[in-house]
This record gives structure tokens, C-alpha cells and sequence, in this order.
């Protein structure tokens, strides 16, 4: 079966650097894709290690342009993870310093750093984008952020990680996408043995995703979801309280003030849902942003964002949540209300 | 860097990774991405080592490359950038192979823990067994395209790398090569073979001449038919051709029409291109089509004629063909290629000094042309689906997709791990599978259920590992003994072997010293049915007994199956009678019963390896990263699960609802060959069969057609 997908913007064939350099993933997930990527203009807010991490990602796939936003410098805790920050960067501004080992990754894409903060940021400079991905941003400005692009119909995903806890939320309006479903077709010879052939029959599909209110709005205390959080681990739990945390501190625990936080996230867990499954040695685990666990969550979220332009199966809906103690990595599907 | 920061981690995990000392096996794809966690983690002693270098297709996914570094020690180079990170890091980088006799049992031991990180099948058996011997804790990955998986490996405690039995590489027999091929890969296996043939290192198992014994062209009803070509025929048929050619041709034992030295016609022709394109792609063909018996249940073949393709003078200007690697080549246009591709490598070849030949190289620009139009042509003769020379190269080449997401996300959940096995938590290192489609629980990345412990059956990690071998004593000999049993199927390096009784040397590590014995055949030797060898490794430390199982092989059948346990040893009928629907159902209910994640290993008690000696194998070959991953079985069903979830508004055109009786969604095991050629010093191809207790399939059997 042919499925018609808007195939604009995709006419140019590849050089033949791009196909050598893009080899191994071209067969992958085939030249068409590969060609979308080539058109692809990505921002990436926050390049924290979680930022850096995607970052690398990204432009590794060969997307058109990737922009950096960040407004803070480069701290002693970046170095848990933001390998694109030289040790020398130290106390000067985190895109601008990540800069020459992010264009160093690929020469073919086009890398640009922006230090204005993102809440300055008005709705014409979200609208150069295909994907908006954003990290360490507080509700209140993830908020903002989703209502603008989903305006403007640009794919929004927010995404985290507290030490070795991480998620993303992907709004991704309407989104249309082919996947292969694979089935066996028997193949009969009248005096042989029965023969199976697989065939992927490339199919297109139209999902809609809700927007980042979706989650706000979500209760993870209600009896019907408290099943699912026993059966799935701590995860989403441990996502609200943090999130809380931030809202309540505008900023994140710092293991500076380790044992101090410790106690304030303790008490945020305990009037949200006592007795809950979520033990104090999780907690302990949520300062910086520990390399491993940025790579798993980083490569996620690239891996999605790389979905979203290729149109090539389906983005996860539409909440991540790693879970670092069993290294479980699951999806939690939240219904706007 | 993580570790250096007070508060950042618990105090007990802050010191373990402060002063464990930690090796990386491969600086590949999940290499580099290890090295960096492992850095910023704060790790401060680290030794890695790779023997390759750095290839420009590695740039998309190894980021500790960039494009300047091509050509350069993978291991060195990572080295370096992963110091750019972390200064404060002391990195010791080898370019060297894990199998070389300089990294032995005493080196692994300096380790608290190995991370392993390789390609291939028999540098992670040896890897396996220096760490189940130095009693380290090993933890094992691998990747394939959106696939995979990290597992930890610990003596006495978890199964070994070589617990459960691996899926053998692909192989087909000689005849669907040289006479009856049906698929694309049958024409680019006979491509390959016909390349080295003409330029390569030429192998007795690699002829591309019609092969005349082929039992299917014997008359079925006993009578003598026009099975085969009279004599006279072959002669007249052949009279055209030169006379040094018709005297370098003969009928051998085995049927088998040789050409001893194709290589030297075609020289002697001046690598004339119609000659060579006539003869492989006309007169050999018209050859096969007087077997008519091959034809009576098959379309028969078409030849083709030079003239008719490229009349004199017409080829010219269409240089750029070849170039064009996504486009299916018309048949003319893969004659020009062949044409342009043979002068090219004719020249090379004449070039070489002595006895020396080329080696077919994908990323070789001729060598992979002359393939992909060799293949396409004999692909139009047989009326098979021709292809691009892009979809012939993953194929011939063996190309393993990579990305560098799969590669982060593995390389992740490998140091999360390591960090686990430093603090001894073993209960929580249950092995993980990254896959590209959540299962029915909505999990992507996904842990195993439990953790298994070794197989008790294991002939490597078991406390007094035996195995039964099936051999045709009668057609095997010594020095195939050592090398496509002991070193290319059991992964030994240098085995001493010893008869049980009687306490003579068969098999001598040292250089010379049975000599004498490996020409000769198993039986001549006394090596029958109920024998029992002792094989020992020195290097690995790694002693096995093998009882000898005799067995008459049919033709082109295996001349020797490995048996872990033996009560898998059943008659052979049983097996072939067995329809593959059946077995292939009770797959599925079995795969039923498995963990969420689809590891069906645990099912198995102990793993039989086969090779077969006649068919041809296809050389797997590729730098990438990656192991036999498991399919996830619930993948198929998530496909429908997602679509009743979402709200779907083009529902497939396809419509085909499942229907369990005719539709098998999904299959047990997704078969991902891994390459071997990356460890010249270590074993090289090692061919596993899967066998799946349920099926009461005891052995695989290959499926010949």
C-alpha cells in the first residue's frame, strides 16, 4: 500500500557526503527520512547536561539547524554531565559555551546560541522552529511555552532529570505518521512445506496529543491511577513532588543543601500521598544530573524528537518516566480533561 | 564529574566509584557512549581497548570521532576526548584485539568490573570466559538499529554469556547457490563467490560453475532422463570456448563441473568483458537449463547475451551509474557496471605481487559495483526481484543499522548498572531491552523479570562442561576438528586434545607437534561413536569433554551439530517431519508464558551449535555495535493496542484483521547476525542453532529447499 504523506520540502537529493556520514541510519529508517531531517530547525531550551546530551543526539541525526537558549552559565554541577561545556567555560554562558564542541559533532548542521532568557522570549521566535524541546523551565513557563506553540502548530516536548530521575511530556498536537505493521504471509507451495513471508505494510495513522495542561490537571492521587503507580513503580510520584518542589523554591534541590532538601522533599511526599511507595533512597538520588541517566532520558527524547520530523512511528503518548532503580523506561498516556 | 562533587551521590556509591578500577571492551558506538558516562561519573581509573579505527560511517553515532580522526585507534582517540571532559581522569587506551595472548586472565583480574561493548560474537564468548575465569563482573551490551540490551554477567550467579545458545548465521546450500536460486541474497552470495573466484582468496566451498550432482536434477522416477547433460552435449555446447578452458574442465567425483582455474581463463582472456559476461551469464545458464529436472517445479532461467546488452561501441558515457546507489540498475545498466567494475579490478589484481588477492570490501568501490550488477544480473536470469546497489551492500555486507540514540540509551542503562554491581545490589541488575515500540504494559525500556541463574548445562560456565558431538567420523578430519569445531564453533583459540582412554595427543597446541594427524580422518584415527575427547585451552583456562557421536551426514548436510545436552539427541527424521506451522505455533504459546520482555532463553537447557561444511555461509561482516537481540514478543500485539487506543482516522487500507490461524504477527527471535571481522587474532565465525524446547524441536534444522 502507498500511503500519500506530504512529501514537500523533502524533493532534494542527498550529496554524496550526507549519504556516507548518514550510512548506518539511512538504513535504518530509510532515505525519505533522512531527507526531512536534513529540513528540520530544532531549539533546545536549557543546555544543562539533559540539553547537552539531546543536543548531541540531534545533530548527530543531521537535522538543518539545532539553536541553543540558555541564559545561565556554566556551574561546578554542569560538569556531571554537560560534556559539550569546556572545564575552562566555568561561570560563562552555557549555549555560548557549548557551542564549538556541538558544531564540532556535525559541520554539516548549522548550530547558533542564544543567551536571552526564555521568558523573554515572545511568540515570532518560537515560530522558526519544527520542535521545541525545553528543560529546567518552572509549570508556570512550560505553560506559556505549549500555548504559544501550539498556536503557532509547533511540536513542544518538556523534558527533565533529577539525578538519575527523568521524563519527558510531548504535546504534539496533530501528528500524522507512518509505521510498518508487520505481518507473515504464508506462502504455499502446493507439494512444499508451509513458508511464512514477512511483510511490512507501511501504514499511516493521525494521533492527537494534549497539550502540557493535560498533565497539571492530572491526579496522580486518584484510586484509579494509585493501581497503576504500585504495578509501574514510583515514577510519576516522584516527578509531581519535584515539580512541586520547584514551583514551592524556584529552584531545584542542590546537593549543597543536601540533607535540608532532603527533609523538604520528604514533606512534599508525605502531604501528597503518605505511605506512598517512594522511598527515602529514591530521593536520594535527585541531586545534579548524573551522566548515565541524562544519556538514557537525552537519547529518549531525541529519538522522539527525530519521530516527530521523520513522520516514521508512532511518538510515545505521552509521558515518559524513567525509572532508575530497575532501569525501566515506560509511557503513561494522559487524557486531557 | 560526578563523584568529585560532595552530596551529589550517596556517600557509598560517591566512594565506590571514586576507587573502582574499570575496564571498556570496544570504542565503538556503545564504547564512546560508555567512556563519557563514565567520566563525568567520576570513575578516575579506566582502561579501554579496541583494535579498529576510526571509519567515516562511525560518525554519525560515535561522537568522541569527528572527521579528522578517520583512520585513526578508535581507543586512542576516545581517549582523548573523554579526557576533555574530565581531565582529572586517568584513561589507559589499547589499540590492540581483547583476544591477543597479552590480556590474559591476570589482566582482567586487575579489574572491579568490565563493560563490554563489541561487535561480535566470538571476541564476547572470549570476553565472556577471561571474566567468568578472572571472577569479574561483566556487563555485557549490544545494539541493533532502534534494539538493545545490557545484561550483567557474574560467576555462579547469573547465566554466561554462552548459557543460552545463539542464533547461527544464515546459510544456504550449494546447490539453491549455483543452480536454483529464488531470493536476491542467493544471487549476491553467488556475486561474492564469483568475485573471489576471479580475484579473491578462491575457496573449494565458494564454486559458482552449475553444480551437475545437485539431487534435485536426478530423474525422481528412476528412469533415465535428460537429468543431466550427456557428455557430448557439455562438449558441443561448450565448443566456442578456448581449448585451455575445455582441458581445465572436468568431471569430478562429487559431480561437480570445475573449472580448475577460472581465475586463469578469465586472465588468459585478458579479462575480456563479454567473454567473462557470456560465460557466466549465458553459457552457464544454457548449461543449467539442459538439467531439466531443476525446471520441471521452477521457472527456468533466462540467459543473457553480451551483444544483445552492449552491442561493440555503445558503452561509453554512462561512467555515473554506478553512483547512483539507490536506483534499481536496468539490466544494460549493470552490464556497463560489471564492465566498468572488472576493468577497474583487473587492473588492481594484476598489480599484486605473487600469490597475493584481493578481499572483498563493501566500502570497496569496484569490488561492491562488480557485486551489485553481478547480482542484478543473475537476479534477471532467474526472474528474482533485482536490487539497488544500497540494499545490496546492507546485504552482501551484512550491514548493521546504528543510531545514535539506541546507542546512548544502552550505554546509559549499562554504567546505571555498573553502579548497581559496585554496590553489590546483584537483585537489581536484571537485564534490560531497549526496543522501539512500548509493550503491552506500555514499557520500552524494559527489565527482565528475574535474573537467571546459570545453566546447569552450560559447556562453559558448568563446573565439568561436557558436550556431545554429532560427527560423521567417516568424512571429517583432524585439523577440521580443531578448526570449524573447536575454534570457529566452540571459540577456543589454541586447544590440547587429548583421547580419554588411551591418553594420546591428537591435537597439540604446540606448533608442529601433530602434524601428521590433521589430514587424516577421525575414524582413521580411532575417533568413533562413544569416544571422548579432552580439550583443554590453556589461554582461557577452559577444559571440555566432547563425546564423540557418530552419524552418517547425507549430502549437504551438516558433517558435524553440537550437542550441549544430551538428551536432545533425537533421530533426525522426527525433527524434519515436523511442519514448521506447528512448531512455529507452539512458539507463540510459548511465547505466552515468557516474561513481558520477550527473553525466552530461560527456556532452553543448554545450547547445541551446528555448521554445516557444504552450504555457503554468508560472511557477516560490519564495524558495528551489536548482538543477537531478542525480538520483543509483545511488539506485535502493541500495534493493534495502540491503534485501539489512539484515535485513529486512516485506518490501514490493508485491513487485515489479525487472524491468529493464518497471520503470525510476529516472529520468536529476530535474528541479528553479528560480524566477526574485527578479531583477526581471536576466533572468527561461530554458527549457533537456536533450539526451543517447547517445539520439541530438539535441534534447529535448518530448512534446505
Amino acid at each position: 500500500m502507498v500511503v500519500d504523506m506530504d512529501t514537500n520540502e523533502t524533493a532534494v537529493e542527498l550529496t554524496e557526503a550526507e549519504n556516507e556520514l548518514y550510512d548506518r541510519q539511512i538504513r535504518l529508517w530509510g532515505l525519505e527520512s533522512q531527507k526531512r531531517l536534513r529540513t528540520a530547525k530544532i531549539l533546545i531550551a536549557g543546555l544543562c547536561g539533559l540539553g547537552a546530551e539531546i543536543t548531541k543526539n540531534i545533530i548527530l541525526s543531521g537535522v538543518n539547524s539545532v539553536k541553543l537558549l540558555d541564559d545561565k552559565n556554566v556551574t561546578e554541577e554542569d560538569f556531571c554531565s554537560q560534556f559539550l561545556a569546556p572545564r575552562e567555560s566555568l561561570n560563562s554562558n552555557r549555549a555560548e559555551a557549548s557551542l564549538a564542541r556541538a558544531r564540532a559533532l556535525n559541520p554539516m548542521v548549522d548550530i547558533s546560541a542564544d543567551r536571552e532568557p526564555l521568558q523573554e522570549k515572545a511568540s515570532e521566535f518560537f515560530s522558526q522552529f519544527d520542535v521545541v524541546v525545553v528543560n529546567g523551565a518552572t509549570n508556570e513557563e512550560l505553560l506559556r511555552i505549549d500555548s504559544i506553540c501550539r498556536d503557532l502548530g509547533v511540536k513542544f516536548i518538556a523534558t527533565d532529570v533529577w539525578g538519575t530521575f527523568g521524563f519527558y511530556f510531548a504535546s504534539l498536537q496533530k501528528h500524522s505518521y507512518v509505521e510498518d505493521v508487520i505481518k507473515h504471509k504464508v506462502v504455499s507451495n502446493a507439494d512444499k512445506k508451509k513458508k511464512y513471508e514477512t511483510v511490512s505494510i507501511p501504514t499511516q495513522r493521525d494521533v492527537d496529543y494534549p497539550g502540557y495542561s493535560a498533565w497539571l490537571e492530572f491526579d496522580i492521587t486518584a484510586p484509579s491511577y494509585l493501581r497503576k503507580l504500585k504495578r509501574n513503580g514510583p515514577g510519576v510520584l516522584l516527578l509531581s513532588v519535584l515539580q512541586k518542589f520547584r514551583t514551592a523554591h524556584q529552584r531545584d534541590p542542590s546537593y549543597k543543601t543536601r540533607d535540608a532538601d532532603l527533609e523538604l522533599l520528604r514533606g512534599i511526599r508525605d502531604e501528597l500521598l503518605p505511605n506512598s511507595l517512594l522511598s527515602d533512597e529514591a530521593l536520594g538520588l535527585i541531586f545534579a544530573q548524573i551522566s548515565p541517566a541524562v544519556a538514557v532520558v537525552g537519547g529518549v527524547v531525541a529519538q522522539e524528537v527525530i519521530k516527530v520530523v521523520t513522520k516514521v512511528e508512532a511518538p510515545h503518548r505521552n509521558l515518559f518516566v524513567f525509572d532508575p532503580e530497575t532501569c525501566a523506561g515506560y509511557v503513561e498516556t494522559i487524557e486531557a480533561k | 564529574m560526578a563523584a568529585a562533587i560532595d552530596g551529589v551521590f550517596p556517600a557509598t556509591l560517591q566512594e565506590l566509584v571514586k576507587k573502582s578500577k574499570v575496564l571498556v571492551v570496544g570504542a565503538g558506538g556503545i564504547g564512546c557512549e560508555v567512556l563519557k558516562n563514565l567520566v563525568l561519573s567520576g570513575f578516575t581509573d579506566i582502561e579501554i581497548i579496541d583494535l579498529d579505527t576510526i571509519d567515516l560511517s562511525n560518525l554519525n553515532r560515535q561522537f568522541l570521532f569527528h572527521r579528522e580522526h578517520v583512520g585513526k585507534s578508535k581507543a586512542r582517540v576516545a581517549r582523548e576526548s573523554a579526557l576533555s571532559f574530565n581531565p582529572d581522569a586517568k584513561i589507559t587506551a589499547y589499540h590492540d584485539s581483547v583476544t591477543s595472548t597479552d590480556y590474559g586472565v591476570n589482566f582482567f583480574k586487575k579489574f572491579d568490573l568490565v563493560l563490554s561493548a563489541l561487535d561480535n560474537r566470538a571476541a564476547r564468548n572470549h570476553v565472556n570466559r577471561m571474566c567468568l575465569n578472572a571472577d569479574v563482573p561483566l556487563i555485557e551490551s549490544g545494539t541493533a538499529g532502534y534494539n538493545g540490551q545490557v545484561e550483567l554477567i557474574k560467576r555462579g550467579l547469573t547465566q554466561c554469556y554462552e548459557c543460552t545458545p545463539k542464533d547461527k548465521q544464515r546459510s544456504f546450500p550449494g546447490c539453491t547457490i549455483r543452480n536454483t536460486p529464488s531470493e536476491p541474497i542467493h544471487c549476491i552470495v553467488w556475486a561474492k563467490h564469483l568475485f573471489n573466484q576471479l580475484f579473491g582468496e578462491s575457496l573449494e566451498d565458494e564454486d559458482i560453475s552449475p553444480d551437475a550432482a545437485d539431487p534435485d536434477a536426478k530423474e525422481k522416477d528412476g528412469a533415465d532422463g535428460d537429468g543431466e547433460p550427456k557428455d557430448d552435449e557439455k562438449e558441443n555446447e561448450k565448443g566456442e570456448e578456448s581449448k585451455e578452458e575445455k582441458e581445465a574442465k572436468e568431471d569430478t567425483a562429487n559431480g561437480n563441473v570445475v573449472r580448475i582455474n577460472t581465475r586463469q581463463w578469465a586472465k588468459d582472456c585478458n579479462y575480456d568483458a563479454g567473454k567473462l559476461f557470456n560465460k557466466f551469464f549465458n553459457e552457464d545458464i544454457t548449461y543449467l537449463l539442459r538439467m531439466s529436472n531443476l525446471w520441471k517445479t521452477r521457472k527456468a532461467p533466462v540467459p543473457v547475451q553480451w551483444d544483445t546488452l552492449l552491442p561493440e561501441g555503445s558503452s561509453g558515457d554512462q561512467k555515473d551509474v554506478a553512483k547512483q546507489h539507490h536506483k534499481v540498475w536496468s539490466i544494460e545498466e549493470c552490464a556497463q557496471v560489471f564492465a566498468n567494475s572488472l576493468k577497474e579490478l583487473s587492473a588492481t589484481f594484476l598489480k599484486l605481487e605473487g600469490d597475493d588477492t584481493l578481499a572483498w570490501d563493501k566500502d570497496d568501490q569496484p569490488a561492491m559495483d562488480f557485486v551489485a550488477a553481478c547480482a542484478n544480473v543473475r537476479s534477471h536470469i532467474f526472474d528474482i526481484e533485482r536490487k539497488s546497489r544500497f540494499e545490496i551492500k546492507s546485504m552482501a555486507g551484512n550491514i548493521i543499522p546504528a543510531i545514535a540514540t539506541t546507542n546512548a540509551i544502552t550505554a546509559g542503562i549499562s554504567v546505571m548498572r555498573a553502579f548497581k554491581v559496585l554496590e553489590a545490589k546483584w537483585e537489581q541488575c536484571k537485564a534490560v531491552y531497549a526496543r522501539l515500540r512500548p509493550n503491552a504494559r506500555n514499557h520500552f525500556l524494559v527489565p527482565d523479570a528475574s535474573l537467571p541463574g546459570p545453566n546447569p548445562n552450560c559447556y562453559v560456565c558448568a563446573s565439568d562442561p561436557a558436550i556431545t558431538l554429532k560427527i560423521d567420523t567417516k568424512r571429517m578430519h583432524i585439523k577440521e576438528l580443531r578448526d570449524e569445531v573447536l575454534v570457529k564453533t566452540l571459540n577456543m583459540l589454541n586447544p590440547d586434545v587429548t583421547v580419554q582412554s588411551t591418553g594420546s595427543i591428537l591435537i597439540s597446541s604446540e606448533e608442529g607437534e601433530t602434524e601428521c594427524n590433521e589430514g587424516k580422518l577421525l575414524s582413521e584415527l580411532n575417533i568413533v561413536d562413544g569416544v571422548i575427547l579432552k580439550c583443554d585451552d590453556f589461554f582461557q583456562n577452559y577444559e571440555l569433554s566432547i563425546i564423540i557421536s557418530h552419524f552418517d551426514a547425507e549430502r549437504d548436510e551438516n558433517l558435524f551439530e553440537v550437542v550441549a545436552d544430551a538428551s536432545q539427541l533425537k533421530p533426525k527424521d522426527e525433527e524434519q517431519k515436523k511442519d514448521t506451522v506447528e512448531s512455529k505455533e507452539d512458539e507463540q504459546k510459548t511465547a505466552v508464558k515468557r516474561s513481558a520482555n520477550g527473553e525466552g532463553d530461560s527456556k532452553d537447557d543448554g545450547p547445541s551449535t551446528s555448521k554445516r561444511s557444504r552450504p555457503t555461509e554468508v560472511v557477516e561482516e560490519d564495524d558495528d555495535d551489536c548482538l543477537v537481540i531478542e525480538e520483543d514478543e509483545d511488539q506485535a500485539d502493541v500495534v493493534v493496542v495502540a491503534t485501539d487506543k489512539l484515535s485513529v482516522q486512516s485506518p490501514p487500507k490493508s485491513g487485515a484483521k489479525r487472524k491468529p490461524s493464518e497471520v503470525i504477527e510476529d516472529e520468536d527471535i529476530t535474528e541479528i547476525l553479528d560480524s566477526s571481522d574485527d578479531e583477526p587474532a581471536g576466533p572468527t565465525k561461530c554458527k549457533r542453532s537456536r533450539l526451543d524446547e517447547s517445539s520439541s524441536n530438539p535441534v534447529e534444522v535448518i530448512s534446505i529447499d
